[in-house]
């Protein structure tokens, strides 16, 4: 076990274990999205009071969850990188900070749509919906602290400090719709009571469209390591290789 | 199993009258996993070009081998 951490810490290995990984990952993560889209949209039923408004559900909270999860995981590779000095890890993390925005800036303007037409206003300054707001500026910020260094090693040492401060704003997200009664309502029951809670047919799609986007988390954060690997390693031979056997292109 | 909830294309598209609201939600996620999907693939090829540029100008730089 151990050993094969060791392991998957050279970016080589990482790089050639992923290669045969990758077709199983993208097959799952797209039965898995296609799946829960359809039936969301078009085969759950409606909801007595929203209609078919609803529907942004199935896209709104597995990407909020998601850019909360991602950042978690960005955290967790900047400390591996700060504690162990561990190049793959590093790589990781820049790569969690574009898909983690992008997923954070989804959760936003999907929720907006949502709000529009349920609480009147595309956005107000619900304590949820700020903090959740912060998270999309520290991904921003971290992206843009990385490229503001002309050093890879000056600019990854101050990404990963802004990361692991940033963690602070996790457990705020997460908690804010319980700790402020503002207008973002807290996670839903999944029907633990009998009253108000949202029936199967509903909340089932959610589960595929979850984890059809954390597998696409996982695609999407290996894909672009894959590409940082290359160009860090572009003086190893065994990229000198690959970067010979790769078919040209016009 | 479950069914198709609306009874005709137009009534799925008008979505109880959230048209807006919806597809556009759905729009811009689209937008964005597309990027996504799409981003590494272009960087890829850049990088393998400039890549290969530099290997052919280093085998260029290098003295010639007599034989």
């Amino acid at each position: 076990m151990w050993q094969w951490l060791y392991k998957l810490g050279s970016p080589r290995y990482f790089y050639d274990m992923t290669t045969v990984f990758l077709p199983w990952l993208r097959g799952v993560t797209y039965f898995l999205l296609i799946v829960g889209l359809v039936w969301g949209l078009g085969f759950a039923p409606p909801d007595y009071q929203m209609k078919d408004n609803y529907r942004i559900i199935y896209i709104h909270v597995p990407t909020a969850l998601g850019a909360m999860w991602v950042y978690a995981m960005m955290a967790a590779m900047a400390a591996m990188h700060m504690i162990w000095n561990l190049k793959l890890a590093d790589m990781v993390a820049k790569s969690c900070a574009w898909v983690g925005a992008s997923y954070c800036a989804v959760g936003l303007v999907t929720g907006s749509f949502w709000g529009k037409p349920t609480w009147g206003v595309y956005w107000i300054w619900d304590a949820k919906l700020t903090a959740m707001l912060i998270l999309f500026f520290i991904y921003i910020g971290v992206i843009a602290l990385r490229s503001a260094f002309d050093s890879e090693t000056s600019g990854s040492k101050a990404a990963s400090v802004l990361t692991l401060v940033g963690v602070v704003n996790l457990p705020i997200i997460y908690y804010a719709a319980q700790w402020w009664n503002t207008l973002h309502q807290p996670p839903s029951d999944l029907g633990g009571s009998a009253t108000g809670a949202n029936p199967p047919e509903i909340w089932i799609p959610v589960f595929f469209t979850g984890f059809g986007l954390i597998g696409l988390v996982f695609l999407l954060v290996i894909l672009r390591t894959r590409n940082e690997i290359l160009w860090r390693e572009r003086r190893a031979q065994w990229v000198q290789d690959l970067v010979q056997g790769e078919p040209r292109r016009a | 199993m479950p069914e198709f909830q609306f009874d005709s294309v137009a009534d799925f598209f008008a979505m109880s009258g959230y048209a807006f609201y919806v597809w556009m939600a759905y729009g811009f996620f689209f937008a964005v996993m597309f990027w996504n999907l799409i981003q590494p693939r272009l960087a890829r090829r850049k990088l393998m070009k400039l890549l290969r540029a530099r290997q052919v100008r280093e085998q260029n730089a290098a003295p010639p081998v007599r034989e």
